[in-house]
């Protein structure tokens, strides 16, 4: 049972390992969208073994169902073939830079999660979704709400951007 | 080596199994049945050669399309072209596991998070028939992939609303629990309390499923068969077989939701539930040969001016009642 939980887990991270690689080394736009997909699939499948369903189910209504299919609209409005100025040869110089800043985030956070992680349990325990509705509109009521806000703002400067433009024609 | 698979591995394997089977079975019923209702529609026989009534037709037509040579259009990106149809039948093998065909007969009893399950890997369709209308290199095809996106998005938004008002008369997303919270009679189902949000979910599940009059995505007069333009053999096959899949799953959920689930006169049990289904299924099918095909700009201005203010209304006099 341990082992299979080891297989599982590490199929998860091998195949968000994969995605990613993909989403950066692909060619075409629409071949990284794909990679992107499969690496957000993979998260989801993270949180169904952390015993969050509910999170893994809603990445994958919104992100895989909803904002990857936006950014394939807006992949559609553009016309990337492969081929373009993207799918020259990087130099080695690059390589090494992109690596490097790639790391950089995963070593700061990972030493920062190794340092101050909560001791685990063996079989983690779901939390209800009642529970969960508790918990944002009760003591997280204040971040959830400001979230909420951001969103808004954000709708709003798209929109606001959106009829600048038109203007300008 | 056999006991260390664990038994809720086993019971996933089985049921995906079954679930293919059924799916199977159900796409060779359902093209001999619009076939037959079309031509009842349109004072025609429909198919009557292949075997007594026409029966072996469908089998004959898959036959047809399994032996059809597989053909990757020149310029195509063959990867993305060939993975299209698979993402499309995938994420909907998922969805059946959630859903409680009869009291004894469901896969997953303690499926909390059942509803949301099937709402969001429907949303996967949406994907596959993009990557389709995409890879294909063909204009028809993007543009059915470009209608696709638009209608789909738009018609997310009432199908979740409309969902919503259930959740909160029943408090959970457990499909298994909110059948058996229903009576054996249509009035103690919750289409009675909400009349409106089933008929907005029946529409906006017409649109999610591309199925006419809002099958503009594969619009045959227009598009010549739109995102599937270039699919031949079983390509085309498994685009199809998804979508009558799809349309299951769409008239399971309208029925657990709204109908009662297996609950029914008499005696309850899965029989309830596939009369309801089929049912459901049927008006489908005489939606599809009774209305035209909307036009663009009607099909948008129905669900942003009309269907999605109408389920907050709605969502909102609910969420006041049950408050009270």
């Amino acid at each position: 049972m341990e082992n299979l939980a080891y297989i599982v887990l590490f199929g998860h991270i091998g195949f968000i390992l994969v995605g990613g690689f993909m989403t950066v080394l692909a060619e075409s736009l629409v071949r990284a969208l794909l990679g992107l997909i499969m690496t957000l699939f993979g998260v989801a499948g993270l949180y169904f073994l952390m015993a969050a369903p509910f999170i893994g189910l809603m990445q994958i209504l919104i992100y895989v169902g909803a904002v990857s299919v936006l950014i394939f609209f807006a992949i559609m409005l553009t016309q990337a073939w492969s081929g373009g100025d993207e799918a020259k040869p990087r130099s080695a110089k690059t390589f090494i830079y992109a690596i490097m800043g790639a790391l950089a985030p995963a070593v700061f956070l990972g030493m920062a999660v190794i340092r101050t992680a909560p001791p685990s349990i063996f079989t983690p325990e779901e939390t209800e979704i009642k529970a969960l509705g508790q918990f944002l509109l009760e003591p997280y009521i204040l971040p959830f709400e400001l979230i909420s806000l951001l969103l808004t703002i954000a709708m709003a400067g798209a929109v606001i951007l959106g009829f600048e433009r038109r203007k300008q024609r | 080596m056999i006991e260390t698979i664990p038994t809720q591995l086993i019971a996933i394997g089985v049921g995906l199994a079954a679930v293919m089977a059924f799916i199977g079975l159900n796409g060779l019923v359902l093209v001999y049945l619009e076939r037959k209702v079309a031509g009842f529609i349109q004072r025609r026989p429909g198919p009557y050669e292949v075997g007594p009534y026409g029966l072996l037709q469908p089998l004959a037509d898959g036959l047809k399309l399994v032996g059809k040579q597989m053909f990757t259009p020149k310029g195509a990106d063959a990867f993305l072209y060939w993975l299209a149809p698979i993402i499309s039948i995938a994420p909907v093998l998922v969805c059946f596991l959630a859903v409680p065909f009869g009291p004894h007969v469901t896969i997953f009893k303690d499926m909390n998070v059942g509803l949301i399950l099937i709402l969001a890997f429907t949303g996967i369709n949406v994907l596959a028939l993009c990557l389709a209308g995409w890879a294909s290199q063909n204009k028809y095809a993007l543009l059915g992939a470009a209608r696709d996106i638009s209608q789909s998005v738009a018609y997310e938004i009432p199908l979740l609303l409309s969902v919503l008002p259930i959740i909160f008369m029943t408090g959970t997303f457990n499909l298994y629990e909110i059948s058996m919270g229903q009576g054996s009679w249509p009035w103690q189902w919750h289409v009675a309390t909400q009349p409106l949000a089933f008929v907005i979910f029946f529409i906006c599940a017409l649109a999610e499923t591309n199925r006419a009059p809002f099958d503009l995505p594969e619009a045959e007069s227009e598009l010549t068969a739109g995102f599937h333009t270039e699919y031949s053999g079983m390509g085309f096959g498994v685009f199809f077989l998804a979508e009558y899949a799809y349309m299951i799953i769409a008239c399971s959920v309208a029925t657990v939701l709204f109908l009662g689930g297996w609950n029914g006169p008499l005696v309850s049990g899965w029989w309830w539930f596939l009369t309801k289904v089929y049912l459901l299924l049927l008006v489908m099918m005489w939606f599809r040969w009774t209305y035209p095909r909307v036009r663009f700009d009607q099909l948008l201005n129905l669900c942003w001016k009309w269907l999605i203010p109408l389920t907050v209304i709605n969502l909102l006099i609910t969420a006041l009642v049950v408050a009270i």
